[in-house]
């Protein structure tokens, strides 16, 4: 059983990630050049972290980046790793890690869809929430709701009150 | 294999059988599953996107509505990453009130999802007595939040409202009702039926190593004799105070998941009249200023909760504004629902699609966010 120092130092020493942070207790986040991240994830899961949660995806628009963020919990440490990654945001384009975890396939597809990031490797990345949709992903920060609902639909008047937006 | 004696079928999301609005494409020969894949997207409404675009304070109302059986977990989790990335201090008499509630919502759900795991196997008496005992912790929760299902009462900083001493009598009588009445006819009618056995006993097993794998955790790996608990492996709220063992079993079949279903409500019982005794006095709510102007700085945080089916997290990023700059949810059930169908469900017998389905918790709004 490591504590999180004892952890960061095994990632200091294995890993060369590009900042290093315990959170809180049983929380320790780490930043990683895109390069060394599925090779990072490999290495972590042979050290006790079999546990993928999840994994987000943020868009910093102003930034131009994606941020990827793999979160790893290991049942013996009781820590919980927060691996993160940014990826250029055109054209968006990064590794899969369904071979280290085969469910990975899904949260990358769910990823896919909001945001349009491409990860090489995974076959199976069709629409799985939305249909038929010809627009820019959802989640993405340069997709306006409001705009998308006055291009798409009418509004309706109600009890003879005409919409104001 | 010859494909005239192979079937697709659209299994709901009109359908007694699954577990809300969510469907299952599956081929099958005979009456055996041969090949599945999950119909989601039914229930899609962009609830990560609306958190983007309302204040703090605004989404206490919006996350109960992700999960119908366990609003509270989501509140719970909402404000636990509020909290995180802000470094605010909750009193400890909320701590203690939020895990009363949450241990109320535990107990609530179960019942429940013992009714619909019932009825998927055409024991329908236990549902309907499951939805009554169920209605007797929401009148509690109505006396203590003011609503029945979504109670926007666990929010950043605390709690909404202090409890009365005549309400936890109320709880303690309550429970001392399911323990002595309510359980041991529970215990006659689904637990001691052979018919119930025989659907469940070896069905829809996962082993550990798959469960492990796809990242399944609360009941699917305690019925496969593993302890594992955020409640002991990462306390949070006030679980670090109480005493309370993890029911495990040791098949991973759907008869283990559901026995351990009904052990956690004994546990949960035992941690609500720990909790109700060592009360602390104090505030329930930490001042954090107009609620309409709640500011956290620059940051983010993963958090973590049980639910009574495992994992539930939030990711949740604040660029310092007035509104979540991004919330991703992990519901617990995410991992089986998409991957675990197509992977677990072929060679389930037609009849035992629902036995699967249900016994694994798989609640569709968890991954149509």
């Amino acid at each position: 059983m490591r504590n999180e120092k004892e952890l960061l130092e095994l990632i200091n020493v294995h890993l060369e990630p590009q900042a290093v942070e315990i959170k809180r207790e049983q929380n320790v986040s780490v930043e990683l050049a895109p390069k060394n991240l599925i090779q990072a994830l490999s290495f972590l899961k042979s050290h006790s972290y079999q546990h993928l949660s999840t994994i987000s995806c943020v868009d910093w628009l102003e930034e131009g980046a994606f941020e990827l963020v793999y979160h790893l919990f290991s049942y013996d440490d009781y820590i919980n790793i927060s691996l993160k990654t940014r990826i250029k945001r055109e054209p968006g384009i990064f590794q899969t890690a369904k071979e280290i975890w085969p469910v990975a396939e899904f949260y990358e597809r769910d990823i896919h869809e909001f945001f349009g990031v491409e990860f090489k490797g995974n076959d199976n990345l069709e629409e799985m929430i939305l249909e038929n949709w010809q627009h820019l992903p959802p989640m993405r920060k340069d997709f306006d709701t409001r705009e998308f609902v006055n291009d798409q639909y009418e509004w309706r008047d109600y009890n003879g009150q005409k919409h104001t937006d | 294999m010859d494909k005239s004696t192979q079937t697709e079928i659209f299994f709901g999301p009109n359908h007694p059988g699954v577990p809300g609005n969510y469907g299952i494409i599956y081929e099958f020969e005979g009456d055996t599953v041969t090949s599945a894949k999950a119909n989601a997207g039914h229930l899609h409404r962009g609830f990560e996107k609306l958190m983007e675009e309302r204040l703090w304070i605004k989404n206490t109302a919006l996350v109960p509505r992700i999960c119908v059986e366990e609003p509270d977990i989501n509140e719970m989790v909402y404000a636990m990453g509020f909290e995180a990335i802000g470094e605010i201090e909750v009193p400890r008499r909320a701590d203690y009130i939020r895990s009363i509630i949450l241990e109320l919502a535990r107990i609530q759900g179960h019942i429940f999802s013992i009714g619909g795991n019932a009825a998927g196997i055409g024991q329908y008496t236990v549902m309907h007595w499951g939805t009554l005992t169920r209605d007797y912790i929401l009148d509690i929760f109505e006396e203590i939040t003011g609503a029945r299902v979504y109670h926007i009462y666990i929010r950043p900083g605390g709690v909404r409202q202090d409890i009365e001493d005549e309400t936890f009598d109320k709880i303690l009588d309550l429970m001392d009702e399911l323990e002595n009445e309510r359980f041991p006819d529970l215990e006659k009618t689904l637990f001691e039926n052979p018919n119930a056995q025989k659907r469940w006993q070896g069905k829809a097993v996962i082993t550990k190593e798959e469960a492990v794998e796809m990242g399944a955790t609360g009941p699917v790996l305690r019925a496969n004799g593993v302890p594992h608990d955020l409640r002991k492996m990462m306390p949070y709220a006030a679980y670090d105070d109480v005493e309370f063992e993890v029911p495990t079993y040791e098949n991973g079949d759907a008869w283990d998941r559901i026995k351990i279903a009904r052990d956690d409500m004994l546990q949960s019982i035992k941690i609500i009249r720990q909790l109700i005794q060592n009360i602390p006095d104090g505030p329930v709510q930490t001042d954090l200023g107009n609620g309409l102007k709640y500011k956290i700085p620059k940051g983010d945080a993963y958090v973590k909760i049980e639910s009574k089916r495992g994992e539930y997290g939030y990711y949740m990023v604040s660029d310092g504004g007035l509104k979540p700059y991004r919330v991703h949810v992990r519901g617990a059930s995410t991992p089986l629902g998409l991957y675990g169908v197509r992977e677990f469900l072929p060679g389930t017998r037609i009849a035992d699609v629902p036995v699967w389905a249900k016994s694994l918790g798989i609640c569709p709004p968890e991954f149509d966010r």
